[in-house]
Order: structure tokens, then sequence, then C-alpha cells
């Protein structure tokens, strides 16, 4: 492929220092990344980068100054039509995580994604052309900005992908979810907050319950436990005990509940000593599936699927596994898979995988953030009446 | 010399005893029962069971004795019996005898790692682990009765010690195990070479100095190169080099750089400039490998049948196993990283002592002890080739024969 038709990216990111998202995806398309046994440089050229706040542990101008080809803009716009009157890139990378953004009462970081989807579809209008899109994590904190961002790529016809690396790192073991089969009850043992790992607990569920009989058929409620009403609902078996043990079981980071011991398996006593803020949502889709993430800081420190499967009796389980550069490893390489898939999308025009998928995983994130901040109640979702069926051909990193 | 032959060998006693439901009684020798040592996290297994394949394991094996060779600051042999209600015994005799006059255990764990022993002028901690083993074995000759022995990481640090250790369980008849983790863990991706391929050469990197971790390098090499067509011949010759002469074979194409290249693509731990910035590497085409890595170690190791395999020790650039092979008829380069879970859990060694649940359970050994036999050989002799100035050294005694098991062993349920 000459220099000339390889596709040119721009890159639309909130800040840009070590471990920041930003890096990791904006160097893979720069520096490469190990893959399928060499490294590999994508066959694009990353041709410009906004970064909104650009503080004191910047990296982009050291990335400029290393790729020349790569031009810094000061606006969305000029990054899209790399100062030119029209749309001037083939695809665009929107990364709208960390950085300095408010929060707003019921805690959920302003990033803003939808104010930089805005800008960008600006140009697509103007220019009377649309690209394929990337939109790292979840579209936005705001339902109905996300929904509305969802719309326009329909209105205009451009491939979208976002969300998570959960649905597409590795797995231990390295199995896939049956294409078709019957899931009773699934659920996530994983760690972080609210507003934040709450949604990679969701991606993780639902890349796997979407393969399920019939296709994916959104959700109807959605109910969060937090604090002593979590552990009353563990108490009461409001979630399956078995599938939460079986996800423990796949976690490569329990903390030790007992000094001397390396490797014990928790009692609920460790486990009310060990998790300060328990929080669980548990949902229910349209054709009866229940659901149910877990975020359990304090207990593991991965993410952790089990389910109900084909009738069986014994739960089904793997772990989404994830190289975390948190001193276990340098690298976040769940990365790779992410944007290889990205890559394929602004190679082929096509989505890699639904993005249906992030858009239900974005409304039940806020759904759940809602559900506490009403007092864990119980919340109804018409909104969330979100049909669509998986790829066939599965997605994570397996080669 | 070993012939060959069929690995597995059931004992008579341990065949009679599985078809009971009676729980399998196991004594643990160990150099040290300290928190994080391999003592503690592979004896735990067996007393508060362990993960694997989606379940928390609880095997029918009960912990009945314990000897600790050393007891150091932290030690925590003598509350792990009270708890859980077995004895700790002054000599390894008594331990397996359970005090009494006759061999009272079904099995035996030694685990002669860590602890405080001399190192020899190879640099080789002089771990008693054949001096354990004698022990044990001076027992079941005594007492006319013979169980499985587990023996964690190289057999001996002396080929001819590791030798004398295989040739007495084939002489006694009782099934042995021995070896590191790293080839029954998790790996990244999920693959094993097929069996009876053909492999034309093949690169395996790790870190973490001699002599404990090139160990388990030279065991995830041996666990992935065994699979080839007409099984382990053994080894003719070894050279270890270090310094500027590991980068000189590379240019000299002594191993391969795609290859190489191949194996850091598996890493998650690059370091230098990732530490720095959290940039990815291309480590060998940037060069920055020459410049990370102050100390190489190259172990070559020449087959009987032909095929050359290199290990290379690379402290400083990444901190992972990885492995790397061309394999005849296929385009693309075979690649995989060992998955080392982190600690405090570390997961692979429950992999590791699901293997020596098995076998104490079945009394048929999952993998033959042969692969450990000839690591503990390719590893002493690359490190009498360190100091006998990096001399390639012809290896006539590790002439051994053996046939990798069919099903894989890796973790991947």
């Amino acid at each position: 492929m000459s220099n000339s038709t390889r596709p040119k990216i721009a890159a639309v990111v909130t800040t840009y220092f070590k471990y920041s998202h930003a890096q990791h995806i904006v160097d893979r398309f720069l520096d490469g990344y190990g893959w399928n046994g060499t490294h590999h440089y994508p066959p694009m050229d990353l041709v410009s980068l906004y970064v909104d706040q650009i503080g004191r542990t910047d990296l982009s101008k050291e990335r400029a100054s290393r790729h020349p080809a790569m031009k810094m803009c000061t606006t969305i716009a000029e990054a899209l039509t790399l100062g030119g009157d029209k749309l001037a890139v083939d695809g665009v990378v929107l990364v709208g995580e960390h950085g300095n953004y408010p929060r707003n009462e019921k805690g959920q970081t302003k990033y803003p994604r939808y104010e930089f989807f805005e800008q960008i579809v600006k140009v697509f209008r103007s220019s009377g052309r649309s690209v394929p899109l990337f939109s790292d994590k979840h579209l936005s904190w705001n339902w109905e900005w996300a929904r509305k961002m969802y719309d326009t790529s329909r209105e205009l016809h451009f491939p979208f992908m976002a969300g998570s690396s959960l649905p597409v790192t590795w797995r231990t073991p390295s199995v896939e979810m049956p294409l078709g089969a019957r899931i009773s009850e699934a659920l996530c043992v994983c760690y972080g907050g609210v507003d934040s790992y709450d949604f990679h607990g969701l991606e993780t569920i639902q890349c796997m319950v979407e393969r399920r009989h019939g296709g994916e058929t959104g959700v109807e409620w959605v109910q969060a436990y937090r604090g002593d009403k979590f552990w009353d609902a563990l108490r009461e078996g409001v979630w399956p005990r078995a599938l939460m043990d079986a996800a423990l079981t796949r976690s490569h980071t329990l903390t030790p509940a007992r000094p001397g011991f390396n490797h014990v398996f928790p009692s609920d006593a460790d486990m009310r000593r060990l998790v300060k803020d328990p929080v669980a949502y548990r949902y229910q889709h349209a054709d009866g599936l229940k659901c149910t993430m877990l975020l359990l800081a304090g207990l593991v420190k991965d993410f952790n699927f089990a389910a109900y499967v084909n009738g069986g009796r014994d739960p089904w389980s793997t772990q989404m596994y994830l190289p975390m550069p948190d001193g276990r490893t340098t690298l976040a390489d769940f990365f790779s898979p992410q944007m290889n898939n990205v890559e394929q999308m602004f190679l082929t025009g096509k989505a890699a995988y639904p993005i249906e998928r992030t858009l239900l995983t974005t409304g039940l994130t806020a759904a759940g953030v809602e559900s506490l901040y009403l007092g864990q109640k119980r919340f109804e979702t018409p909104h969330l009446a979100i049909r669509y069926q998986p790829t066939k051909e599965s997605t994570y990193w397996r080669t | 010399m070993l012939t060959r032959r069929v690995f597995i060998q059931t004992s008579a006693f341990a065949a009679a005893a599985a078809q009971s439901g009676q729980p399998k009684r196991i004594a643990i020798i160990a150099t040290i029962y300290r928190y994080l040592s391999h003592g503690q996290h592979m004896g735990d297994r067996f007393l508060v069971g362990y993960p694997y394949a989606g379940a928390w394991q609880k095997p029918n094996i009960k912990v009945v004795s314990l000897y600790v060779d050393q007891k150091p600051d932290g030690d925590l042999s003598g509350e792990r019996a009270r708890e859980f209600d077995f004895h700790v015994y002054p000599t390894i005799a008594e331990t397996l005898r359970c005090g009494g006059s006759k061999l009272a255990v079904d099995g035996v764990l030694v685990i002669g790692e860590h602890g405080n022993y001399p190192r020899n002028e190879k640099g080789q901690v002089l771990y008693p682990r054949y001096e354990f083993f004698e022990q044990c074995v001076k027992v079941f000759e005594q007492d006319g009765r013979a169980v499985p022995v587990y023996n964690d990481k190289h057999l001996s640090y002396s080929f001819e010690k590791a030798k004398a250790m295989v040739d007495t369980s084939r002489r006694l008849r009782f099934p042995m195990l021995a070896g590191s983790s790293i080839p029954v863990t998790w790996r990244l991706p999920s693959i094993e070479l097929p069996l009876g391929c053909d492999i034309e050469s093949a690169v395996m990197v790790g870190e973490g100095g001699s002599d404990a971790m090139d160990f388990h390098a030279l065991e995830g090499l041996q666990c992935m190169v065994e699979r080839r067509r007409g099984g382990e011949t053994g080894v003719k010759a070894v050279q270890l080099l270090q310094g500027d002469a590991v980068w000189k074979a590379m240019d000299e194409g002594r191993y391969a750089k795609d290859l190489l290249t191949a194996a850091l693509s598996r890493s998650d731990t690059p370091l230098g400039l990732t530490e720095a910035d959290g940039r990815t590497q291309d480590l060998v085409a940037s060069g920055e490998l020459q410049k990370l890595v102050q100390k190489p170690a190259a172990y070559f190791i020449e087959y009987r049948d032909g095929l050359k395999a290199t290990m290379l020790m690379l402290d400083g650039a990444i901190k992972d196993f990885n492995f790397a092979a061309r394999l005849k008829g296929s385009p693309r380069i075979w690649s995989t990283q060992f998955l080392l879970t982190p600690e405090p859990n570390v997961t692979y060694s429950a992999c590791l002592m699901h293997k020596a649940a098995q076998m104490f359970e079945t009394g048929l050994s999952p993998y033959p002890v042969e692969r450990t036999l000839l690591v503990s050989g390719i590893l002493e002799s690359c490190l009498t080739s360190k100091i006998k100035d990096h001399a390639r050294l012809e290896t006539p005694h590790l002439d051994v024969i053996y046939k990798a098991p069919k099903e894989s062993q890796f973790a991947r349920t």
C-alpha cells in the first residue's frame, strides 16, 4: 500500500499523560504494538491530535516531536480538516477519559465525550461526508446524549464503535459463550468505583450474554445495592451465590483474608471486613435474563464472569484478563486487541462489533448511578429496549 | 542410560488405595515454611484448597506430617500444624512414618526451594533435594513400600544426583513428578504446539537470574519443544554465552531475530522507555534491548535430533517469560507468554499443585519426570559452560529419551 492510500486518522483526546487512555490508545497508532507474534504497525497514519488539557505531565508534545507527521491541533475542527475547510481524514479516535472535569451530584464525571462528538459531527455535516469513529468507554455520562450520539451515527450512516477493552482482551480460560446459548443468570465480580469500572463490569457481562438465544432484547429495570443493603442482599441470596463463588475462583488477585496465607477463599465475614464500599447492579433483560455486576474493591483487582448456561448446574466461568500496569505489568496490552478491532473498522468501513452493546451498557451505567441516587430504588428502564444481534465471529484476543 | 519406557507407572499400593474413599495422607518435606516461600504457597494448597477449572478444589488429601529443614524468622510450620491437626517431626524418616515404625503416608511433597543454603562455583544453590529424596527412599526400602513423590523445581543441581533419583523411582516403581509451574500455567495466547510437529528453531526469553529463574525458562522451552516429531531424544551439546557475545550471536544468526521479536511481542513488561512514559516498544528493531540488558546470557541447546534452541535471560528488558518457534510448513511464527500471575495468590502454583494432587489421587504422573531430569542436566551443563570460558560442551550423558503427554497439561479450562 503506498503512503497516499493509507487511511489518515485524527485523534481527539481529553489529556495525554503516562498510562492515560489517550496514551495507551494513540501510542499504539504511533509506535505499534505486539500482535500475532510480531511488532505490528497499523497500516494507517495518525495525522492529527487535539488535546483538550495539556498539563504538567503531558506527553503529547514528546510524541509530536518524535512523530512529526502528526500535527498538534488547537481545535477539534482543525484536527479533522488538517487546517483546510473540509474533512481531511478517514477515521477519528475519540478518547474522553482522564483529565480534570467536574463531577455532578450523582458522582458522574462529566467527560466531554458528547461535546467532542458534536464538534466532530459538525465537520462531517459541513463537509457532506462522514468517516468511521471510535469513542472510548461509554458514550456519555448522560443517557439522552448517548442516545443522540447513536442516532446521529445512524442518520449520517457512519461506522461507529465504542466501549471497553474488557470484551476484547485475553480470557483465562480462553473461552467464548456459544452462540445461541440459553443463559438464565449471569454475573461479574470486579473492582473499582461507580461511573468508572462499573461500566467495564457491565461490558464484561454484556459481551457474553448478547450471544444468548434470540440475541439482545434490552433491559427493563436496574436495582443497585450499596453498603448495608448490599450485605443484606448477599445474605438473602438476591443473586446466585454459586455464580459469585465461581467468579471468585477465576480471580488471580484475591486479597488474602488471613495474615500468613497467600490465597484463601473468603468467608462472608472476610468479605465484610475487606470490602469497604460494595456495590451491586442487578438488572433484568426483556427476555427474563437476570444479571448482576458486583464491585468488590478491596477483595479483587480483576474482572471475572460466571453464568448458568444451557441448563448446566455448574457455573460456566472465565476471567477477562487485563495485564494491568499497576505494578503487575508495565504495558496495558488490553488496549492492543481494542485498537486492532478499531483498525479493522478503519480499513473495512465496518464496525467490528455492534455499537448497540455500548449504547446499552452506557444506559445501564447511568441507570445504576440513578438507582443509587434514588436511595437504591429499583429504576425502570423502558428507554433501554435496545435490541441487537452479536457478531458470529469472536472478537476477543486469542491469537 | 535411560531407555525409552512408559513414564506412567502405578505403585500397587496407590492403585489399591484409590478404590477406597479414605483421604490420601501426605507428608510435606520442605526446606522452609515461611510466607510466600514455595513450601508455604504449595503446601497450603493442601490445607485450604485452591482454585482450578472454575471451582475451589478441596482434594480428598490430608496433610498428616511436616518436616522443615530450617526455621527462619516467620516460620509458620508450628502454627499450621496446630490449626490443621498434624505434626512437625524432627527427621524426614519420622515424618514419613508419622512417628510410628512404618511408612504411614500415601504420598510425599518435597519442596526444596528457599532457605539458607550455600552456592557452588557455578552459582547453583545447593538445595538438599537429592538428600531429602534419599531419606524418603531409605524409608520406602526399609518399610517395603513406596509412594508417589512430587519434587518441586529441578530434581537436583547435579545431573548425576537427578538421574539417580529418577532411576530409583523406576527401580522402586513409584510415580514421580517434578518441575516448574511454567509448563502448566495459563498461556497468552492459549496455544500448544501440535504433537509431532517439525520445529525449525525455538527461542525462549526470561529474566530473574541464575540458578533459579533460568530453570523456569528452560522448562518453559522444554515443555514446548518436547512435542516435536520423534519425541524427546536428548541433548548433544550446550553452551552459555554472556555479555556482548550474546548480541554478536544474534548478528551472526545463531538465533533468529524474528523469533526473538516474536517472543518479546508477547511481553507485557517491557522496561526502559515503557517504564518511563508508558510507550510500546519494538525492543529488537529499536536497539533498546542491548541498552537495557546489562548482563545478557544466552543458553544454546543442541538436541541430538538436530533441533537448536536458545534461551535468553534478559534481565533489565522484561519481567516475564515468552516463547517463539518456527515450524516447518507453517508460515506464521508460533509464540506465547507463560502467564506468571501476580503475588500473593500466585495462582500458577495452584495449577502445579493440582497436578501433584492428581498424582497422589490416581497414582499416575500426568507428565514425564524425564522432562525435569533433562532440564536439570541442561541447566547444570550450561552453568558448567559458563565457568569454563563459555565453551561449547558435549553432553553425551544427556541422552534422556521420552515422549510428551498427548493431552495438553497447561491451564485452559
